[in-house]
């Protein structure tokens, strides 16, 4: 699922958005980029923070070289 | 948006309505952000109004918020028993208000009562200064009754039941 339909579906349900973000598989890199660029207080930081918590991105370590 | 770092002591709170006859309410999403949203219905002002909202003159703001539901289960052996959350229904808000037959927001709800099946957004305020923190939900009327006794003022009772996930918390700093 992209993450702008993502977004589209949770900022117009009626629904729980903890049980419509579970159903929504998305890029967790992308949904952790988008939330540091997006505006406060918008439906679409929401959106984003719920789908961060069933998508977490955990960046990968770094690999030194010995 | 962060949460305004103060304790309200002995906060006073203040309802809000959408003042459309056939209102479109917040989407779940919509519920939790301030800016274009829950302020235009409480209003940019502390204690204001906004374009798409309505005060409504009530007596007090009930408890909002959750009822209880836990199972209780016998665990033999132990000396105490287990008590586990299990779904909960959102909390109903009996309200008492001054029956005013001119007063839109009563005409309002007084019409949703009779309807049953008219989704709103209200808002309940909460004020500090200029400052406003928000409780937004939708909801349906029903209960609605005008108590007349000739002992007192006329006051009308009606009851808003909460839809169920349908809430957020939003502020206006």
């Amino acid at each position: 699922m992209t993450l702008k339909a993502a977004i589209k579906t949770l900022s117009t349900t009626y629904q729980s958005l903890d049980l419509v973000a579970q159903g929504c598989v998305v890029d967790a890199a992308e949904v952790d980029a988008a939330l540091k660029a997006a505006e406060p207080d918008s439906v679409d930081v929401v959106c984003l923070q719920v789908l961060a918590k069933y998508n977490p991105y955990v960046p990968k370590p770094k690999v030194t070289e010995k | 948006m962060a949460i305004p770092n103060k304790v309200m002591t002995g906060f006073s709170a203040s309802l809000f309505m959408q003042s459309g006859a056939t209102p479109t309410p917040l989407t779940t999403a919509n519920l939790s952000v301030w800016t274009a949203q829950v302020a235009g219905i409480v209003g940019t002002v502390a204690n204001g109004t906004g374009v798409t909202g309505v005060a409504v003159n009530v007596e007090a703001v009930p408890a909002f918020g959750q009822d209880d539901a836990m199972a209780n289960f016998t665990i033999a052996g132990s000396r105490q028993s287990d008590k586990i959350p299990t779904q909960s229904a959102p909390t109903s808000l009996t309200i008492t208000a001054p029956w005013n037959p001119a007063d839109a927001s009563l005409l309002l709800i007084r019409g949703d009562a009779y309807s049953g099946v008219v989704d709103r957004t209200f808002v309940i305020a909460a004020v500090d200064g200029v400052n406003t923190v928000a409780y937004a939900f939708n909801g349906r009327v029903s209960q609605f009754q005008i108590d007349s006794q000739p002992s007192a003022e006329a006051k009308c009772v009606f009851t808003i039941h909460p839809r169920g996930n349908q809430y957020g918390w939003s502020n206006n700093t």
